[in-house]
């Protein structure tokens, strides 16, 4: 196996501190960011992410499709290591961030999730006031210079300064769902991370709201390099440049742009998946 | 067609709905009576007690029409006025919490610190919380917040333990100032200070520093005024500071802010003013009132064995006090950590885990052991082992603490559990640490269930009565305890030995009495707990 021969090995490393610097200044499309090799994830016995490899590639939408259970997910969290907080995950291959292995051994996960922000399927702010949760990333990385105009910012990037500017201070509970999920993107964009993971960002989101963060994520590829596993096949087809088809048992079945996936799959399995006769 | 004729018969009742339906009333009922036998037995029991305790028949009718007119009326007046209005209600409410927190925490730091010298609480309150604050300060002045957290509670621990070590110097150094000086750095620089940040975040920081002046300087023109007159201060600097300030300055700023509800503040004036106004017409007029042993006698005096009407449970009230209050310094820290070690970083698969569920299994068991075990433990750990006296205030607290450990272990393992994974998730995809997602998000989000848990082992804690028999927790103590190594007294064990009085009147009025004592007390404790825990859940 050669895998270890042709890593690409530009000279990074994976902190907090020195982030912006590492940042690509100019927007360099289909240079790769993160890149899976035959990563497969176990829990327990149960094989939940068959030796997947993919790359993904900086400031483009990257959707994840596939059925229940497909390892889509699994997928996602193995990127910024959410797997490890299962104590029965395990996992096997190489994930490469800005070529650096992150299952490497010295590799610190709190510092790789500080680079890849994470919003959750059901929207989950912290009970405490809208202010605080954007600043909540920023307080954790101790960055607590100019806090009011980072969270200002978070929230105009977010789509959701206007309905919140007067109100910063009322809890975060009290806004309607979609708002709320656009909190949490701002609160995970709102620390500049690199790559924003989306794990069903609007499936518990009626259609309006859905829109709105669809909207949003298209913006948000301008700045960032977004996943995004989502259900919804037209949701993948509108806002996604790459699409990854995952089928039963954590198998990549196929990868590539958005248009040839949905228009001209190669595989008659996806084909069937996209068209409605399976999963 | 037949078959849909059928279907609508089926919605029809018939005779089998009837008796379905008379199963089910039957069913509730039950429940219902069942509840009642529980509710009912025990307002019997409270009743019986309450009766010999007040002994209502021994007044006359005089009085009870004298209190029906001063305090009754008005208060319920009051209150139906005040029911109507949600400004007014909620300015009552803050009123009566603060006349009555106010009042309880001022007492209560009086007595302890007059039974165990106000000059140890003052030397041990100085080296405990002025090396956390220069440290506190210290952090915020240069921003520096990786070593301050861990900190600020050694700086504590340091700071006490310099205290013990250098006792015997620093004692006599503190000794030189008079005590009414030592009370006023007990209540008056504590007061003023959280009056002061008070103040200066709802206004300014200017306003702060002008009202924890104005709290010194008046305290401070009180004593002078009281010394002039020939008086002790001590005990009015306490009140002054403890109670009139904080009482003071939320009725003041609830008149000035709350233009709907500024009249609710007058609710506990009016309930203590009708109890004061009916006690001057009482005497005024001579009229015959309750003849109980619920009486000033009861709560100040110290025991007589002899003389019913003499006898008194104050050092009983302050040992059952210090005891359960060193148990809680004992045993809520511990007791706690264990719970989030177990809940949040305890090992869920392999042998860890394993030994993990071993460890919850026997702590759940550990609740249920009966009391008098504990004594037993107590009687071997603190006397046998550790060779401490029996019967002082450090083996009641620890026995009591390990009796309660498992409590308050069980319950505040369920509070931390009960904050939602979906709050980890979202703190640690922030790229925050397991410790800040601790302290950011689960410890906040529990705290109300593990104030809930605590109420319940305070409260089992107040009453226990076996093990203190078994480490020999003397009755025949007359003064409070004057440290942790001083032998202590405790109210439960007092009725219990009272009971056995061959005095009739000893067994129908003074246990009956300090019972109400006892029950008042733990409501106290209750009382204060809920309104912690009311605040927190309010929050957000």
């Amino acid at each position: 196996m050669d895998e270890e021969d042709s890593a690409p090995t530009i000279e990074t490393t994976v902190t907090a501190s020195d982030q912006s610097a590492e940042r690509p200044s100019t927007s360099s499309t289909g240079r790769t960011v993160i890149e899976a090799r035959d990563l497969s994830v176990y829990y327990g016995q149960e094989r939940a992410l068959d030796e997947v490899s993919i790359p993904i590639l900086d400031k483009q939408v990257t959707a994840m499709i596939g059925p229940s259970g497909c390892g889509k997910s699994t997928f996602l969290r193995s990127i910024n290591r959410m797997n490890d907080l299962i104590d029965a995950a395990h996992i096997d291959g190489e994930l490469y961030f800005e070529g650096e292995n992150v299952y490497d051994d010295d590799i610190d996960p709190v510092a790789l999730r500080r680079r890849i922000g994470m919003v959750f399927q059901h929207p989950n702010p912290f009970p405490k006031s809208i202010y605080d949760n954007v600043a909540y990333g920023l307080r954790v990385q101790d960055r607590t210079d100019n806090m009011d105009q980072r969270v200002e910012t978070a929230l105009k990037r977010a789509a959701l300064w206007d309905e919140v500017k007067d109100q910063l201070d009322k809890s975060a509970l009290d806004l309607s769902g979609g708002q709320q999920q656009r909190l949490c993107i701002a609160r995970a964009i709102a620390v500049d991370p690199d790559v924003v993971l989306m794990d069903e960002p609007a499936s518990a989101l009626d259609p309006i709201a859905t829109s709105k963060i669809e909207d949003l994520i298209e913006e948000l590829a301008e700045e960032f390099t977004v996943v995004i596993v989502t259900h919804n096949m037209q949701q993948a087809a509108r806002i996604s440049d790459k699409t990854a088809v995952f089928l039963t048992g954590g198998e990549l079945v196929e990868y590539g742009d958005t248009d040839q996936i949905f228009e001209n799959p190669e595989h008659q399995r996806v084909e069937d998946y996209i068209t409605g006769k399976f999963g | 067609m037949a078959t849909e004729s059928e279907d609508v018969d089926k919605l029809r009742r018939a005779s089998g709905t009837r008796r379905r339906q008379l199963k089910g009333r039957l069913f509730e009922a039950a429940l219902l009576g069942a509840t009642l036998v529980g509710i009912v037995s025990l307002l019997v029991l409270f009743g019986y007690t309450a009766f010999d305790a007040f002994r209502p028949l021994t007044a006359s009718a005089q009085w009870y029409l004298l209190y029906f007119g001063t305090l009754v009326t008005p208060t319920a007046a009051f209150t139906w006025y005040a029911r109507r209005n949600p400004a007014v209600r909620a300015a009552n409410a803050k009123a009566f919490a603060v006349v009555f927190g106010a009042l309880a925490v001022s007492l209560l730091t009086y007595v302890v610190a007059d039974s165990v010298s106000p000059y140890d609480v003052l030397l041990y309150l100085l080296f405990g919380t002025v090396p956390p604050l220069l440290v506190g300060l210290y952090a915020r002045i240069t921003d520096e917040r990786t070593y301050s957290g861990p900190a600020i509670p050694v700086a504590a621990v340091l700071g006490l333990a310099v205290a013990a070590l250098l006792y015997d110097v620093l004692r006599p150094l503190v000794g030189i100032a008079a005590q009414w000086v030592a009370y006023f750095g007990i209540t008056t620089l504590p007061v003023a200070g959280i009056l002061g940040v008070v103040v200066a975040r709802r206004w300014s920081p200017r306003r702060g520093i002008t009202a924890a002046a104005a709290v010194l300087v008046s305290t401070l023109l009180v004593a002078g005024g009281l010394l002039a007159a020939g008086i002790d201060p001590s005990f009015w600097v306490v009140l002054f500071s403890a109670f009139a300030v904080p009482v003071g300055y939320v009725v003041g700023s609830t008149v000035v802010t709350e233009s709907d509800g500024r009249a609710g503040v007058l609710g506990p004036f009016v309930l203590v003013g009708g109890a004061l106004a009916g006690a001057a017409l009482e005497r005024q007029l001579a009229i015959e009132g309750l003849e109980s042993y619920l009486t000033p006698t009861l709560l100040l005096n110290s025991w007589d064995g002899l003389t019913a009407s003499n006898a008194g449970v104050y050092p009983q009230i302050v040992g059952s006090v210090v005891v359960v209050g060193f148990m809680a310094v004992l045993a809520f820290p511990v007791g706690i950590g264990a719970a989030i070690y177990l809940e949040e970083y305890a090992p869920n698969s392999g042998w860890g885990g394993r030994l993990a569920t071993l460890l919850e299994v026997n702590i759940s068991n550990l609740a249920g052991v009966p009391s008098v075990v504990y004594g037993l433990l107590g009687l071997a750990l603190f006397r046998n082992a550790l060779g401490f006296g029996t019967g002082i205030v450090v083996s009641a607290a620890g026995t009591l603490g390990l009796l309660i450990l498992p409590i308050v272990v069980v319950s505040a393992q369920e509070a931390v559990r009960s904050v939602p994974d979906s709050l980890r998730q979202a703190s640690y995809g922030m790229g925050a640490s397991r410790w800040q997602t601790l302290r950011n998000v689960v410890l906040p989000e529990s705290v109300p269930g593990v104030l809930t848990g605590t109420i319940l082992a305070l409260a089992r804690a107040i009453g226990e009565t076996a093990p203190l028999v078994i480490i020999a927790v003397a009755t025949t103590t007359y003064t409070p305890p004057s440290g942790l190594f001083s032998s202590a007294t405790a109210l439960p064990l007092q009725i219990f030995a009272a009971s056995a009085n061959a005095k009739p009147e000893f067994r129908h009025g003074v246990v009956p009495a300090a019972a109400v004592v006892l029950l008042v007390l733990m409501l106290l404790m209750n009382t204060t707990a809920i309104v912690v825990r009311n605040r927190y859940e309010r929050e957000y």
